[in-house]
């Protein structure tokens, strides 16, 4: 009897541990926005909404500042549309690729190639950025090398492995029946796969794409090596030229800025942030949709 | 009979076509690859020597040890404080929760947020709540604090994956036995786990390893002349070290940042490999 | 056959990527390099707004145009922002039209120094005071300093701290500084600030170490406002800063001259200008001028 009560008792604890295990996840992320909301949202009251979002001109340093961040907004959706265009397409096709085409002993060496292409840190993709792809572009592209180009060739590689090994995994979950039909009707392998089987998959590829999105619009230290930081007014910006995003203008000045500044970085997180919750809510309506089909 | 004999011409042509641009694909993806590794490791590897590996920092050698032993540092703590709490929620998420519970789905969307939170952001949070609020400053600490939480979800999802896969066969002979649900988690269903766990946990360390962003602000670029367990001083990880060193003007910090990046792509390469061989493992258990 | 086949990808795998990197090899010294197409915009590379250097220059160079109230940055829209000096260099060296400005201690074979109104950048010049283009590389401090933090400051200033300083290529700004003697104290100083000043920083750390073994650093180099900021909110003993103090942080902090150093002006290797003047600089930086065409 008094055993029972003790295991009873001891089963309870660990019961109610394991929930508390589980919810710091959740107060991780409130304490992440209200912290960042807390320090963010005074200074984007203080610099005005309209003036923060929809100003072009950023200059901390002038007397008197102005912190318009509509250039790095404008900035890092260029960055990471330009990494869509280069990543999806090249991503999709090694995803297709693997999943369908890749003889067994092929795939045992390509796998874990896309694997490795995901653990190498960003830093290092900033490197070879900086002294393989900077150059690359000066020499066959035009401009001087720091442009929106680079930096989407940079993200556009960084994608890959997320693009490739999702989109891989939801071809690979098309029920057999689908292709089978589709050969019955006398249709090739590659129609079969195309017009048939990547049709199906549609969810995951979305999914993979929209985490390639978030990872781009991420990144940090690849594209501020790569990307040349300067603020460009809109009419400015041109596919050569240099570029300033979201992340690499709280990089650049964090580390000396103070007062105002300081929160108008942090502010900049906030609408980073509220970026990728946005992603993610797209992300589980996507979930929602396929699971309800 | 002609024009159908041509139009099936035109479908196969299409169809090598597209084979041809499928396989193109395939082969980029792995040149690209290649072509990094060359790139960093040709130009890196004849630059490391044993005064790089193991000597101490100053601004002729620029050594990485403190920089490697920051980063062992960072890496055992942050598991330390992250993997009982990740495996914990796994075992929660996966063991005693009921679907369509609303903490449930809280937990689950603040897993997926987490996840998809990028290092800056993490950077940003872990400079205003570790280093100015609570007070730790520049230091290990915060990195550490810093870094448990941005690993969590790596953790949390591939535990609760592998969790899942244990058959529901195991768990009824234990509790057909008279063991306890408790008893059962962790007599049965952990160790059954533990390979996917594991790589779970391996990958937490490959993003540990790779991370600059949330950890310039957090734990600082201090680099420590004697290597030590020091968790209120500012010390610099490999990657850290990397990127300061691309950021010098030294004359020959840029052959040492190739160096830097070769120690880091075969770490890199390490945890893969590591990580292959336990699915392999996994691949092989629930194949049985 | 399957074997073949593999064996036929593996090569052609390996090809690709020698044809990638052979082009990248060959580029940089191919022979266009011959042809300096005097048409070609220029690539202005400035620092970030951290750098120390970056606020001595735009002021030398009247990049900062100062009226009544308002002071305002004109750096030129598109110029690249840097956060270190070795990417301004390698920026500069990859880019035939760049033109940048670094450290006068930093400047290497990879760029070309180039005379500024006819002077040459050299040590000499910028102790003679010919060279305009320099800025004084500080140590502040808050309040009253430790014993330890003025020892370590009573070496960087006197004749062995000097010499490292020299031998780095800075100026040494003490005029007749004494001997110093090892304390034998013991503790941690903080230091933190400019990305210029700290290489010169750790060699004088390295020396005093030698004298003092008991003494330990903490650096944090990240630019010359963080140095002073950190000097005033008192998290850091010691900031680094390579520009002059503003007046509202002047009144706040003990200020220590520890060098004087040139700011180079770097263009690369191929560029034909060897001498710029310095009114020509500052329209590049405001974007007056895109060419190299339209530079005397």
């Amino acid at each position: 009897m008094q055993n029972i009560k003790r295991t009873n008792f001891s089963e309870n604890i660990m019961q109610a541990i394991f929930f508390l295990s589980a919810f710091i996840s959740v107060l991780a992320v409130l304490a992440i926005c209200l912290f960042l909301f807390m320090r963010g949202i005074p200074a984007i009251a203080e610099i005005g909404f309209m003036d923060f979002i929809f100003n072009e001109k950023w200059g901390p340093t002038n007397t008197p500042a102005s912190y318009g961040i509509l250039s790095m907004i404008v900035g890092s959706i260029y960055v990471t549309a330009g990494a869509i265009v280069i990543g999806v397409p090249i991503g999709l096709m090694c995803a297709i690729f693997l999943a369908e085409f890749c003889p067994d002993n092929v795939y045992k060496f390509v796998k874990p190639a896309v694997n490795l292409l995901a653990g190498i840190p960003s830093i290092i993709y900033g490197f070879f950025g900086m002294e393989v792809v900077v150059p690359f572009v000066r020499e066959n592209m035009g401009g001087n090398g720091y442009s929106i180009m680079s930096a989407s060739l940079i993200l556009g590689i960084m994608i890959l492995p997320t693009i490739i090994s999702i989109s891989e995994s939801s071809i690979r979950a098309v029920p057999d029946n689908y292709a089978e039909g589709s050969y019955g009707l006398g249709a090739t392998k590659e129609e079969t796969v195309f017009k048939v089987v990547l049709p199906a998959a549609k969810s995951g590829v979305l999914t993979s794409i929209i985490l390639g999105i978030g990872r781009a619009v991420g990144e940090t230290m690849a594209v501020v090596m790569v990307a040349g930081n300067a603020v460009m007014p809109l009419d400015k910006i041109e596919l050569f030229k240099p570029i300033r995003t979201l992340t690499t203008n709280i990089v650049t000045e964090m580390s000396y800025a103070s007062g105002l500044h300081e929160s108008a970085l942090i502010s900049t997180g906030v609408v980073l942030f509220v970026f990728i919750i946005i992603l993610n809510a797209s992300l589980s309506l996507i979930k929602s949709k396929a699971q309800r089909n | 009979m002609d024009r159908s004999m041509n139009n099936l011409n035109k479908r196969k042509a299409k169809a090598m076509m597209l084979k041809a641009f499928v396989w193109l694909c395939g082969i980029l993806t792995v040149g690209i690859l290649i072509y990094i590794l060359l790139f960093i490791l040709l130009r890196g590897i004849p630059n490391i020597n044993l005064k790089f590996l193991f000597g101490e920092y100053n601004s002729e050698t620029l050594s990485a040890f403190s920089s490697i032993v920051a980063t062992v540092q960072m890496i055992v703590l942050s598991l330390l404080i992250s993997v009982p709490i990740g495996v914990f929620c796994a075992i929660y998420l996966a063991e005693y929760a009921k679907r369509g519970n609303k903490a449930v789905k809280a937990i689950r969307l603040a897993v997926d947020t987490l996840a998809g939170i990028p290092s800056i952001v993490y950077g940003l949070f872990g400079m205003i709540f570790f280093v100015n609020i609570l007070g730790f400053r520049t230091s290990v600490l915060s990195g550490i604090f810093t870094i448990s939480i941005m690993i969590l979800p790596v953790i949390i999802s591939s535990s609760e994956e592998a969790i899942k896969q244990v058959p529901d066969t195991y768990r009824e002979g234990s509790l057909g036995l008279g063991a306890t649900r408790l008893r059962t988690v962790f007599h049965i269903v952990l160790p059954s786990a533990m390979p996917g766990i594991l790589s779970g946990v391996i990958l937490a360390i490959g993003r540990i390893v790779g991370e600059t962003a949330a950890l310039i602000f957090t734990s600082g670029t201090n680099v420590l002349k004697n290597p030590s367990l020091n968790l209120f001083a500012s010390q610099r990880t490999l990657s850290v070290h990397m990127y300061m060193l691309a950021s010098e003007g030294l004359p020959h910090s840029r052959n040492m940042a190739f160096a830097t990046g070769s120690i880091l792509i075969i770490a890199v390469f390490i945890v893969n490999y590591a990580t292959t061989k336990l699915a392999g493992r996994i691949g092989r258990l629930s194949n049985d | 056959m399957k074997n073949s086949k593999i064996l036929s990808i593996i090569a052609l795998v390996l090809m690709l990527t020698m044809v990638f990197v052979g082009c990248s090899k060959e580029t940089p010294s191919g022979d266009e390099a011959a042809e300096f197409d005097l048409n070609k915009d220029i690539t202005v590379v400035a620092r970030d707004a951290a750098s120390g250097t970056r606020g001595a220059f735009h002021e030398i160079m009247k990049i900062i145009v100062k009226e009544n109230d308002t002071e305002v940055d004109k750096l030129v829209v598109g110029a690249l922002e840097f956060d270190g000096t070795d990417k301004v260099i390698t920026a500069v060296e990859g880019d035939e039209y760049g033109i940048g400005y670094i450290s006068l201690g930093s400047v290497s074979d990879r760029i070309k120094a180039v005379s500024v109104n006819g002077v040459e950048p050299t040590v000499e010049n910028v102790k003679s005071g010919n060279y305009t283009v320099s800025r004084p590389f500080l140590l502040v401090t808050k309040g009253n300093e430790s014993d330890l933090v003025k020892d370590f400051l009573k070496f960087t200033e006197s004749t062995e701290g000097q010499k490292i300083t020299n031998e780095m290529n800075f100026i040494g700004y003490v005029d007749s500084p004494a001997d110093y003697t090892a304390s034998g104290m013991s503790g941690t100083i903080k230091v933190a600030g400019s990305t210029s000043v700290a290489p010169l920083m750790e060699k004088l750390q390295e020396a005093y170490q030698e004298l003092n073994p008991d003494v330990t650093f903490e650096t944090q180099a990240q630019g010359s406002s963080q140095g002073i900021k950190a000097a005033i909110d008192g998290s850091y003993d010691v900031g680094m800063s390579s520009r002059e103090l503003k007046e509202e942080e002047a009144k706040e902090l003990n200020r220590h001259v520890l060098a004087i150093d040139g700011i180079a002006v770097i263009v690369n290797k191929e560029n034909p200008k060897s001498d710029l003047a310095s009114e020509d600089i500052t329209k590049v930086y405001k974007g007056e001028i895109t060419k190299w065409s339209e530079v005397k």
